[in-house]
């Protein structure tokens, strides 16, 4: 049951955050970069993101696509399937620094609850 | 647990039966590509291991099937707008598509609205006509303005009216409230506001338009109907009863035996015809009524 509680609240935590730090890794990437590539770099970065399964990456790499956030192209790969390789619009950019600045919004408020430099008590 | 990337995948197809089949596509390609890209690193770092137990750890990182095929599911309900019209073309076979019909009740809802679009036709047309003429004589009164003002605002109102019957049996969605003016603005003003609004004169010409169209859509359906039900009912009717196909001054017509099966049958596809030609002009209806009822943004 608790457990239950804690998966429902870290999806949610999770919805827009996959979106955000997706975007930020194919900023931060030179070149295009595949889906497994962009888990693969997430991975490296600890146990941290393991709550997001690697695949519901992909549905949001596809959406974030849809809304011309970001762009694909497919190329052939040796081993396996066509691979799609995405790479961030300019449109995404400028996205994603509005996206930043409001995540950054959003932490500071709920940091400062719940530190509780604001007070919020009954007056 | 899955003995190879094929395993996965055909999980993950059944996972997400009944999706769009472009969203399947989409998570098929995205899943092998993964999990292919996944088990040639893997099997590179340990050689030697065996391709199950590296799937399986691979598996617990990328999600089960189940999982995967939620992630798709939950985007794609946010992707598609609700009342997007859907594209979809009809997949089944002509023969159920045609036959079908009988238990759509899309159908029935659309027929009873095209009946009764007489009735409620002639409602509007007599308040519409009767509404426009009095304004017109009363004009040189002084009460003449005041009562066009009210019959203006009483337009809107069997609008919304209409709209809902619209939605309810036709499936064309129509506005559920009245369009908002502020209630600071003067009641003149809101009267001006109405009628520059090129709504409220569609929405009087919908109310005049309804007789007509009620009256052709009336005729022709009970016609339809009619036939049909007298062949279905006709081996009943003649042999039952005794009463023939059609009675004139010299004599009566009963039809000959060999053809009763015929005429039954007709009467079938004739009731599948009239369901089918009422979805359709129920269609066209609501899709008139939704142009010239709902404001434009």
């Amino acid at each position: 049951m608790e457990q239950d509680a804690n998966r429902k609240f870290q999806k949610e935590l999770n919805a827009g955050a996959v979106a955000l730090v997706l975007l930020s890794v194919l900023d931060q990437s030179k070149e295009p970069l595949y889906g497994y590539q962009i888990a693969k770099r997430l991975e490296k970065h600890g146990d941290k993101l393991s709550v997001v399964k690697q695949g519901s990456l992909y549905p949001v790499l596809r959406s974030l696509e849809k809304g011309g956030l970001l762009e694909s192209n497919v190329e052939p790969s040796v081993t396996g399937p066509p691979r799609r390789y995405y790479r961030i619009t300019q449109n995404g950019r400028d996205i994603l620094s509005q996206w930043v600045a409001i995540w950054q919004q959003n932490t500071n408020f709920v940091e400062a609850i719940l530190e509780g430099t604001v007070d919020v008590s009954e007056r | 647990m899955y003995p190879n990337v094929e395993a996965y995948l055909s999980e993950l197809r059944e996972r997400l039966a009944g999706s769009d089949p472009a969203t399947i596509q989409d998570a098929v390609a995205d899943a092998e590509d993964h999990l292919r890209s996944a088990l040639e690193q893997a099997q590179a770092d340990n050689p030697g291991a065996a391709p199950e137990a590296l799937l399986s750890s691979i598996v617990a990182n990328f999600g089960t099937p189940e999982e995967t095929a939620k992630a798709y599911r939950d985007i794609e309900v946010r992707l598609t707008p609700p009342f997007a019209p859907v594209k979809t073309t009809d997949a089944r076979p002509f023969h159920v598509r045609f036959f079908g019909v009988l238990g759509e009740p899309r159908a029935y809802a659309a027929l009873l609205y095209l009946l009764t679009s007489m009735v409620t036709g002639i409602l509007y047309f007599t308040w519409a006509v009767t509404g426009v003429s009095l304004s017109v004589g009363l004009m040189v009164l002084i009460f003449g303005l005041p009562f066009f003002g009210l019959f203006v605002f009483s337009i809107q109102g069997l609008a919304l009216v209409e709209g809902r019957l619209v939605e309810a049996l036709l499936g064309v969605r129509m506005p559920r409230r009245q369009v908002p003016f502020r209630s600071t603005t003067g009641i003149w003003k809101r009267f001006v506001a109405r009628l520059k609004d090129r709504r409220t004169w569609t929405t009087l010409a919908y109310l005049v338009l309804q007789l007509p169209f009620g009256i052709i859509h009336f005729t022709v359906f009970i016609t339809l109907l009619a036939y049909a039900l007298q062949l279905l009912a006709l081996p009943v009717l003649q042999f039952v009863f005794d009463q023939p196909l059609f009675s004139l001054s010299f004599g009566k017509y009963f039809v000959p035996i060999w053809s009763m099966p015929f005429l039954v049958l007709a009467g079938f596809l004739d009731i599948i015809v009239l369901l089918h030609l009422a979805k359709f002009v129920g269609r066209k209806h609501g899709a008139m009524a939704k142009a010239l009822l709902v404001q434009r943004a």
